[in-house]
């Protein structure tokens, strides 16, 4: 869909995941970097057979075209001029100042090339008192509030293993610069987009961000669920051979599905068939006026607890399907690689690498029919450095 | 054919874009308010039986649930237009119909299958009008042996691995916070959906996407997912631990007055940053990576004793001030009172017919110039019903009461 669309893409670790979604959608995206390698090129995790290269930096390069210039030398800028002036986007998240110290700011290349979108990346914005802070995964997870609310209350708050603020913050970016060239639809003109990877982390809080402003309790942290004014609602639950995600839970929205719970308990003898005649939809609302047993609930989620764990990830997804359960496993990346699921929907990409080397990647974030037929995007392999393709 | 949008047009780069949303709770509806800021009018369809969870979820206003009150549904739903329709009538079908004549995208979150039942799928909008674009966006995507696992995204975070990777190795995992497939999903689907905008535009082609939510958020684990499947290693959860920071974590800090915790985020990625830091908490300052890491508990010990001592707010400025990564970790209050958020205008207030006011976030990036924001809180229920149906579709007031009559409104 973007293949009339030119992307330089000048970002590092911080913000290469941008210009990847611009070239799944079709985009000719090249990735500038200078001649020792971006700094993206020292990120773990690296090849089992080949510990110099960098894993992650191949993830994100995928069905982009490279080119290495040295923008610190008059060759290497004239040629990074000359991309510029048939480019539609730029993309960079280097330290904030960077890009003006190399004479190639926002306002200095609009001058050259007006009808350029220019995206910033970074870890707070480009202006402002914290512009200049060292981000990090883990500082910027804990400026935009989803750290806290992470993690076992006993210990401390934690990130995912894998991370991911500047994940949240590249595919932003992707959607800032598609607004642009709407803007640029209107008017001729491109424009700066400033991502700030503070306020992308803030999208994984749920809004609870506002949590405060609004006049509502602060959230609380709770291993494997979520805790409301000091009680734990868990969603997980321990099975024979791993773990489980269960919602269960009376209330208007979901408590139809712990009836569905309710059915499975008493089709298996684990609960008594009277149990069938209690709505858990309206349950909360009748213990309220004491017009419901506030004991019952409990029970069911003892019954449960107790005949998952009897039960493996596979036989509880079964059930789960079956009588239409909020209940699903937790799928470890050994479970990833070998889902029949993914597997159906031809997810993996098994790419030829420069030497010869053949690599499974993940594909592409979304299946695209242009006029019913099914399209896919730019899914060549990661550039070699120092190969002007 | 063009229909004339028959509601008044916000301005903004997506400026006489129509787009008809269906979708519910986070994931979809995070998109449509996206479209919305940006000047789209965004005219959004709920059923008025079955409750949107986003409106039982809070935060809520005042603390105090209540399907009117949720500042999350506030949040993602901003700027646009409300209009109940019990879409399993077939009158609300009919009304369904006209407004996907008016629409340049459908955004929809059903499970697979159900909008078939109604012959509302994108097979047969199409042949209502073909150079529709549609959203079909669920957890495992519309193919596929699970095609039909109900979820919401807590089941998401299961299914696309980041519950198995947050956690400490020796506990079960715990977990992100809330669904974490509904925060990636939105960033891929408005990328995709604004470029088929701009390709339809072109070549008068329609498109549809099918969205996994939980391969959005596989894009997000790509490299642990590469390393297994060539040959290397299956990540597990490691709690704070980085393979090439140390120390890295969350240290306790001196509480501010009212609370029971208070915590900093310390990222040390250089023998530079761990030369300096080890000079102020009194540890050995020549110490490689492999080293920091091999002592990790004992280092972490005396950090913990030296940022216990001080507020998370003095450690961030003391560790910043010399080139070391570090925030506190930010309550909700904090980020209310975050001079940065504020220097972004993140926090919006809007004038709301409940509640007088209420407040939302603004957009998650700042166009220099086409700035945006909602410019109206998110509808109540059925709260536009007879804008849309009179001003849209031309219905009327006997015809806007035959179709009250038949149920399909409420």
């Amino acid at each position: 869909m973007l293949s009339p669309y030119r992307v330089l893409d000048l970002s590092d670790e911080r913000g290469v995941l941008a210009g990847q979604m611009l070239a799944d959608l079709g985009a000719d995206v090249i990735q500038v970097e200078p001649p020792t390698g971006s700094s993206g090129r020292g990120v773990a995790p690296f090849f089992a057979d080949h510990p110099d290269e960098s894993i992650y930096w191949a993830a994100y390069t995928r069905g982009k075209r490279g080119v290495s210039c040295d923008l610190e030398q008059p060759r290497g800028r004239e040629l990074f001029l000359q991309l510029v002036d048939s480019a539609d986007f730029l993309i960079e998240s280097s330290d904030v100042g960077r890009m003006a110290e190399l004479g190639l700011n926002y306002d200095t290349l609009h001058e050259r090339n007006p009808r350029l979108i220019y995206a910033s990346i970074s870890a707070f914005g480009q202006t402002g008192p914290k512009s200049h802070y060292v981000g990090s995964d883990l500082a910027i997870w804990a400026a935009g509030t989803p750290l806290l609310m992470t993690g076992d209350d006993d210990r401390a708050p934690i990130r995912v293993s894998q991370p991911q603020a500047w994940g949240h913050a590249a595919a932003d970016a992707a959607g800032g610069v598609m607004l642009a060239l709407h803007a640029r639809h209107q008017s001729g003109m491109g424009q700066h987009v400033d991502v700030s990877a503070q306020v992308s982390a803030a999208q994984a809080t749920l809004g609870q961000i506002l949590a405060y402003q609004l006049g509502a309790s602060e959230p609380e942290r709770f291993a494997g669920g979520v805790k409301s004014r000091g009680i734990g609602f868990r969603v997980s639950a321990a099975v024979k051979n791993g773990h489980i995600v269960l919602n269960m839970a009376p209330g208007p929205a979901v408590g139809h599905f712990a009836n569905h719970a309710v059915q499975w308990l008493v089709d298996i003898g684990a609960l008594d068939a009277s149990l069938l005649d209690e709505n858990f939809r309206t349950y909360a609302d009748r213990v309220a006026t004491g017009d419901a047993d506030p004991g019952l609930f409990p029970t069911i989620q003892q019954a449960m607890t107790e005949q998952v764990a009897k039960r493996t990830k596979e036989e509880m997804l079964a059930v789960s399907i079956k009588y239409d359960l909020l209940l699903v496993p937790v799928l470890t990346i050994v479970d990833l690689a070998e889902s029949t699921q993914l597997e159906a929907r031809d997810f993996w990409r098994e790419i030829e690498h420069d030497d010869g080397r053949q690599v499974t990647y993940p594909g592409p974030p979304l299946k695209v029919f242009l006029n019913g037929e099914s399209r896919a995007g730019n899914e060549g392999p990661p550039p070699s450095l120092g190969a002007a393709q | 054919m063009t229909i004339a949008n028959g509601l008044p047009e916000d301005a903004g780069p997506l400026a006489g874009l129509k787009v008809l949303d269906l979708s519910w709770i986070v994931a979809g509806p995070t998109v449509g308010r996206a479209m919305a800021d940006f000047g789209a009018s965004v005219i959004r369809v709920e059923s008025p039986i079955r409750v949107d969870t986003a409106r039982v979820v809070g935060p809520f206003h005042g603390d105090q649930p209540s399907v009117e009150h949720s500042g999350l549904y506030g949040n993602v739903n901003a700027g646009k237009w409300g209009l109940t329709l019990s879409l399993n009538l077939p009158e609300a079908q009919d009304i369904f119909r006209r407004l996907v004549m008016w629409a340049d995208i459908v955004s929809e979150s059903f499970t697979a299958g159900i909008l078939a039942r109604w012959q509302l799928d994108y097979q047969h909008l199409r042949e209502l009008k073909p150079e529709l674009i549609m959203l079909s966006s669920t957890l495992l995507g519309q193919t596929g042996p699970y095609n039909q696992v109900s979820g919401f995204g807590s089941q998401g975070a299961g299914m696309s691995g980041v519950q198995h990777l947050t956690g400490w190795p020796d506990r079960a995992p715990a977990g992100p916070f809330g669904p974490y497939t509904d925060y990636p999903a939105p960033r891929f689907a408005l990328t995709a959906l604004l470029a088929a905008v701009d390709h339809r535009n072109r070549t008068g082609q329609g498109v549809f996407i099918d969205q996994a939510q939980a391969e959005g958020t596989l894009q997000l684990l790509a490299p642990a997912l590469i390393d297994y499947m060539n040959g290397g290693r299956a990540l597990n959860r490691r709690g704070n631990d980085d393979p090439q920071m140390s120390p890295h974590g969350a240290y306790p800090c001196r509480p501010p007055e009212g609370r029971t915790e208070s915590w900093v985020a310390i990222a040390v990625a250089t023998d530079e940053q761990w030369r300096n830091l080890a000079g102020m908490i009194g540890s050995e300052p020549e110490q490689s990576l492999a080293e920091r890491q091999g002592r990790q508990t004992e280092i972490e010990a005396t950090l913990s004793d030296w940022t216990a001592q001080r507020s998370a707010g003095e450690v961030e400025a003391t560790l910043q001030a010399v080139g070391i990564s570090a925030h506190k970790l930010s309550t909700t209050e904090d980020a209310a009172n975050d001079p940065q958020l504020a220097h972004r205008n993140h926090f919006r207030r809007l004038p709301h017919s409940l509640h007088g006011e209420t407040v939302l976030e603004g957009p998650r990036y700042i166009l220099s110039d086409t700035p945006a924001g909602p410019v109206r809180p998110a509808p109540q229920y059925g709260e536009h019903n007879a804008e849309i149906l009179t001003d849209v579709l031309g219905l009327s007031d006997a015809e806007i009461e035959n179709l009250a009559a038949s149920g399909a409104l409420s």
